[in-house]
């Protein structure tokens, strides 16, 4: 923290503050100030997306091959699915999501990171709140409750950790020194502040004091539809509402467009859950009502491609010069595709069939990875030779990143869908038999395409590798470049 | 729109809508529901389950059955649940009323386990389905629980309790499998998985 | 039944009434007025409007280096010397 830095009690009235009313901080000055609570944010956050994609190829050999590690109660597929989705939800994309925020919040109040410690404290709960639920869930002390697995005994410390951000936010924008508010500003801000409201909602109506039967489901749908429509999602659009713009040094193709887009995603994704309870034992009314926002959700995801697609338009030879471009780019056009694949998932006619199979997977992992992790990757592209003033060690482990995870993905998503669409082919019709020793069956149809999914996981997983080693890397040269520097003083002062 | 307490409003009111519809209404209209007698047999329906039940199910919960079973039956021209047997009618909000998680599931890798209790009635059978899934249902692709068993030298008699096994998947000679405590309480939990009884809004 | 009586009067009377309020309200102060201008509040001195700030390690950053400045090397100013 810096000398000139005010008192957390200022930001209560920050205008009566004389330091304030100074000029915009300096970029540099910015970047240099987050270099702390980043390099912590983010080394976790790798070290939790590799962990996290061991779970992944696990979960997905032994969906293919049932007898692989199978006397492990540890290790069993219904603890190594869990741990994964924990591990990459709350371990790599929460904390990555977190840190970026955190840089964006900085640049676009044009202020110089404020109390760091904060930050740091709130990092150190995060990772030891996920790792007691990680942990937790492969012991067999999971909830049962999809993506709100972790033990009531963890979730205090990532809510914790998480009021400590919150706080931290509106403090950073109450000594704002930009007095535009761009768009980026507006998903972050709601994003931070819808977050903690739908995690205690969940925690309280189905852990703490669970409701009574299948309004538990609603809730339960409620929130893990939100996760990703009101925390990852505006987090991401923000990223490539800044980057795409940022890196073209090209303004954002029209604006005023956003305003409809940010508030239709506002008012529409937080209704969207509901569907993935079509023909459940739930009131029709409360699934209509889902399936009408989601189609709905046509309006923010046609404006939010408008803008971020024909922003692009024109300049997409950057594409062969920028590696941030290319992960943003990959991103935004994955979320297109992706939000209008799931209206489609969201109708009645089409989840009859695609529902309980793995399509449903190959959906969420386009939006959670072809659009939300490419996004944050080439958000961390952009930041960290900016946050230690070094550049990148190596381009071609850059490119080997970029192919392997994109190649990976696509390979991993396209013919799961095609694969989950004719499992639910297959399951819609009765004279298929579910499982049979010799005869076709819905399960041994998807064998295939399980298979191809392994290869596509050892993929991506290669790409992460090169992604932790160039990371690794630029930060050993950050640490030599310091001792250089630190030699050359003292060597003039002799 | 750079005036943030507008913002903050517009961000507060739509998370709070979806709130009050998808979470608070849904808890007004069902979120109380009791137990009704059933004419035919005037008992009342449903009943909370046996505590060796419910211990099951914490071991349903703790392995994750619930990624890969489903516990919901969809109306008879909605996909083909009935069809195939998974149950004779639809499954409705007050069957779960009791259930703490409330397990509907997302996935059908394996079949909807709805009413399993109905389907497979017998110990055995669960028993060496967990043990080894293909000794009973061949070409299956879940997970063996063998974990929840235990290897061990048969005694001066061998054991009521030993799971009969096939030849070809037995311990070898002089050794038995005996269930342990989790895997019969998961049994009984399974065994409790019936969904039948008519009530008045599913007919 | 009567919860669908609440919601039918909430979805086509209250909220519609509520967003038009703000809405008008919002135009009232102006909130959409130069909104244009705000799209241009990412750029400064630093980094223009027409200077691309990304490319792989090694390659050449700085498509169009606005004139009266050498071209920056993005962006990275030497931080003073603490």
């Amino acid at each position: 923290m810096n000398a000139a830095s005010p008192s957390i009690l200022a930001a209560l009235s920050p205008s009566d503050n004389e330091e304030l009313a100074q000029r915009r901080a300096v970029l540099a000055e910015i970047d240099a100030s987050c270099r702390g609570p980043l390099l912590f944010l983010f080394s976790g956050s790798i070290i939790w997306l590799l962990v996290g994609t061991v779970f992944a190829l696990l979960a997905s050999l032994k969906l293919h091959n049932p007898e692989y590690l199978a006397n492990y109660s540890w290790l069993t597929f219904g603890r190594v699915r869990p741990a994964h989705l924990n591990a990459v939800i709350y371990g790599f994309a929460s904390e990555a999501a977190i840190g970026v925020t955190l840089w964006l919040m900085c640049r676009l109040c044009r202020t110089p990171l404020l109390f760091g410690w904060i930050i740091n404290a709130a990092g150190v709960f995060w990772n030891l709140g996920v790792t007691i639920g990680v942990v937790a869930i492969l012991a067999g002390d999971s909830t049962g409750i999809e993506w709100l697995e972790i033990p009531p005994y963890a979730t205090p410390i990532l809510f914790v950790s998480y009021a400590l951000i919150a706080v931290w936010g509106v403090i950073t924008f109450r000594f704002r020194r930009e007095k535009h508010l761009y768009v980026s500003q507006w998903y972050l801000l709601a994003a931070l502040f819808w977050f903690p409201w739908i995690y205690s909602a969940a925690q309280i109506l189905l852990v703490l004091d669970p409701v009574r039967g299948t309004v538990q489901a609603a809730v339960n749908w409620w929130f893990a539809h939100n996760v990703l429509g009101l925390w990852f999602t505006p987090i991401g659009l923000a990223s490539i509402y800044y980057f795409i713009p940022k890196v073209l040094g090209k303004p954002v193709y029209n604006y005023s467009l956003s305003v409809l887009g940010f508030w239709s995603l506002a008012l529409f994704y937080n209704w969207n859950g509901m569907h993935h309870l079509v023909g459940g034992p739930m009131p029709a009314w409360l699934i209509t009502v889902s399936i009408v926002a989601s189609v709905m959700m046509t309006i923010p995801v046609i404006t939010v491609g408008i803008n971020h697609h024909l922003t692009m338009w024109g300049s997409f030879r950057e594409l062969k010069t920028s590696p941030v471009l290319r992960f943003m780019v990959f991103g935004g056009m994955s979320y297109t595709l992706t939000s209008l694949h799931g209206i489609a998932l969201a109708l009645r006619s089409v989840s009859e069939v695609t529902h309980f199979t793995h399509s449903t997977i190959a959906h969420s992992h386009q939006g959670m990875y072809a659009f939300f992790t490419m996004v944050m990757f080439g958000a961390i592209y952009y930041i960290m030779p900016r946050v230690l003033q070094v550049d990148w060690p190596s381009a071609r482990l850059i490119r080997v990143h970029f192919w392997a995870v994109a190649i990976g993905i696509l390979l991993y998503v396209f013919p799961l869908i095609v694969g989950g669409t004719l499992e639910g082919m297959a399951m819609t019709n009765p004279d298929v038999p579910f499982v049979d020793a010799v005869k076709p069956s819905v399960v041994s149809l998807t064998l295939p395409y399980l298979k191809t999914r392994s290869y596509s996981g050892m993929l991506i997983f290669l790409g992460h590798l090169a992604f932790a080693i160039s990371f690794g890397w630029i930060v050993l040269r950050w640490a030599q470049a310091g001792r250089l520097a630190r030699l050359k003083t003292s060597l003039a002062r002799v | 729109m750079n005036y943030g307490p507008i913002l903050f409003l517009g961000i507060f009111l739509t998370v709070a809508s979806s709130w009050c519809g998808l979470v608070l209404i849904p808890h007004l209209q069902f979120g109380r529901q009791q137990p009704v007698k059933i004419e035919e047999t005037g008992e009342l329906y449903p009943q909370s389950r046996p505590g060796i039940a419910q211990q099951g199910m914490a071991v349903y919960q703790a392995n994750g059955c619930i990624y890969c079973h489903t516990q919901q039956v969809r109306a008879e021209h909605f996909g083909a649940d009935i069809a195939r047997n998974w149950g004779q009618r639809r499954t409705v909000a007050r069957d779960y009323i009791f259930d703490k998680p409330v397990m509907l599931g997302t996935m059908r890798t394996g079949p909807d386990l709805t009413n399993i209790g109905l389907r497979q009635n017998s110990v055995t059978w669960h028993l060496q389905h967990l043990y080894t899934p293909v000794i009973t249902s061949k070409g299956s692709i879940m997970p063996p629980f063998r974990f929840l068993f235990e290897q061990r030298k048969i005694g001066a008699k061998p054991s009521p309790d030993a799971v009969p096994l096939p030849k070809e998947y037995a311990p070898e000679p002089g050794y038995e499998i005996i269930p342990k405590a989790e895997a019969k309480a998961l049994v009984q939990y399974l065994l409790s998985l019936k969904a039948s009884a008519p009530l008045p809004e599913t007919r | 039944m009567s919860v669908l009586w609440i919601l039918f009067v909430c979805s086509l009377v209250v909220l519609p009434g509520i967003a038009l309020l703000a809405f008008r309200w919002a135009m009232r102060q102006g909130e959409f007025r130069h909104l244009e201008k705000t799209a241009l509040s990412i750029f400064d001195d630093d980094e223009p409007v027409g200077q691309t700030t990304d490319c792989f390690p090694g390659g050449q950053r700085g498509k169009k280096p606005a004139p009266t400045r050498p071209p920056n090397p993005i962006s990275r100013p030497r931080l003073p010397e603490a």
